[in-house]
């Protein structure tokens, strides 16, 4: 392009001027605010809420853990990953107790064997609750394309990490874990 | 939107895809381009692109292990672990700049050249950018009902995705080299940022993700104005400088 020093003079002041204006004009016009923030399953936004009941069937809500730290992983029996990372989720259950850490293991019960996922969570001793979505209503409303699926959770109840396959390493576990206890309630 | 493509067993992160491909389309591009323009060793550039990208790697993992280091001291194995969720975006960016100045040292390659060589590549790069947030959702828009508007994350939205990979496109063709075109060294690299840092000021303004300071100013746009100032204050000073010479053809048989 032919472009003389001169003329890129105007050329730059013209653009500088107008990307000023174009800033100040939209930070006047269009706050961003929430930005429509309603819940997704997605890091930065509100974990959808949800009440599942748990393998001795007792209702748990999502919401009695505000405050606390959550690990929501979904998993199925006939699925090889997802059982190769339970031992991780337990011994993170004992390693962190006492501290704000939730595990929840939501069982994509509507499509997988009952009896086969609690013979599982039995013959593993798994501590934390591991809750049923018959229905897979909870499934869809957090979108599980893939197993395991696992979100990090933070205090506030906005999900910071999403990881899609597995088996996670005890290293990411524990790395994102750490990293949300230490946020200031 | 389109985050994960499971083929049997295997769940492949598709952004992560997008951009490999992005990144391996164009510096092969730019690899071909570079010995056509002839102002710079092809060879040269690839190695360049690939040390800044291999250090950029392992200085990102080396930076998220450092904020834990008993952990990892634990389980060594996992500093070589495929996850990308164990990475430090800073800490990638710091090492990549570094070893390739470093190398850029060593081999002594000439700044200006080198970055308009790897312009072609970086165009390239800016694209799948915008497609891989696209595949991910990511810099998603602001709520608002156009005849354009995409369905993501329960609201309709601006498709910023879109915005963003158009412009690309456009910084692409206006950036391409073009045989016999006879402008001053690290003219085209600066017209890139130049470009890039306007269109990012323009895009931002539709992402519902800004971060803000002072009351409403999105940083980002701060950011990319400064950028565009700096960029356009030194495609003045080039512009006053002579092109650069192709290197003489290799006649030898």
């Amino acid at each position: 392009m032919p472009l003389s020093s001169r003329n890129f003079k105007w050329v730059q002041i013209a653009m500088l001027v107008f990307a000023a204006a174009w800033i100040a004009g939209t930070a006047w016009l269009a706050t961003p605010g929430e930005g429509g923030r309603s819940p997704s399953p997605r890091a930065g936004f509100p974990a959808p809420a949800f009440t599942l009941t748990n393998l001795e069937g007792d209702p748990i809500n999502l919401s009695d853990y505000q405050g606390k730290v959550v690990l929501l992983n979904f998993w199925a029996a006939w699925c090889p990953p997802c059982k190769a990372e339970m031992p991780a989720f337990e011994a993170l259950q004992q390693a962190y107790q006492g501290d704000d850490l939730v595990i929840l293991a939501v069982n994509t019960t509507y499509q997988d064997d009952l009896s086969a996922a609690q013979a599982f969570v039995d013959e593993n001793n798994l501590s934390f609750p591991v809750l049923l979505d018959m229905d897979g209503k909870v499934s869809n409303a957090y979108q599980i394309l893939a197993m395991p699926s696992t979100f990090f959770i933070d205090r506030d109840g906005i999900i910071q990490q999403v990881i899609i396959g597995g088996p996670m390493s005890e290293t990411l576990i524990q790395t994102q874990v750490r990293k949300l206890l230490a946020e200031v309630p | 939107m389109l985050p994960i493509l499971q083929i049997g067993p295997l769940a492949i992160q598709t952004p992560g895809l997008i951009l490999l491909l992005g990144l391996w389309f164009g510096l092969t591009l730019a690899e071909k381009l570079a010995q056509i323009d002839r102002r710079v060793d092809p060879n040269a550039i690839y190695n360049l692109a690939l040390t800044a990208l291999v250090a950029g790697v392992l200085g990102a993992r080396l930076f998220y292990a450092a904020r834990y280091p008993d952990i990892f001291l634990k389980d060594p194995v996992s500093l070589i672990s495929p996850n990308t969720a164990m990475l430090d975006a800073f800490g990638g960016l710091v090492t990549g700049v570094l070893a390739a100045l470093i190398y850029g040292q060593r081999r002594k390659l000439p700044l200006w050249p080198v970055l308009d060589a790897l312009t072609p590549a970086l165009s390239v790069l800016l694209i799948t950018v915008g497609l891989a947030h696209f595949a991910s959702g990511d810099a998603f828009g602001i709520p608002a009902r156009l005849p354009w508007s995409i369905r993501l994350w329960g609201e309709y939205r601006h498709p910023t995705q879109l915005y963003e990979t158009l412009l690309a496109a456009g910084i692409a063709v206006l950036v391409w080299p073009r045989r016999h075109a006879e402008q001053p060294a690290g003219l085209r690299f600066l017209t890139f940022v130049a470009l890039g840092a306007f269109a990012r000021i323009v895009v931002e303004s539709f992402r519902a993700d800004s971060t803000l300071i002072f009351g409403s100013l999105r940083s980002a746009q701060v950011i990319a104005w400064g950028l565009l100032a700096f960029s356009m204050q030194l495609i003045a000073s080039r512009l006053k400088q002579q092109p650069t010479a192709q290197i003489p053809e290799d006649k030898s048989p």
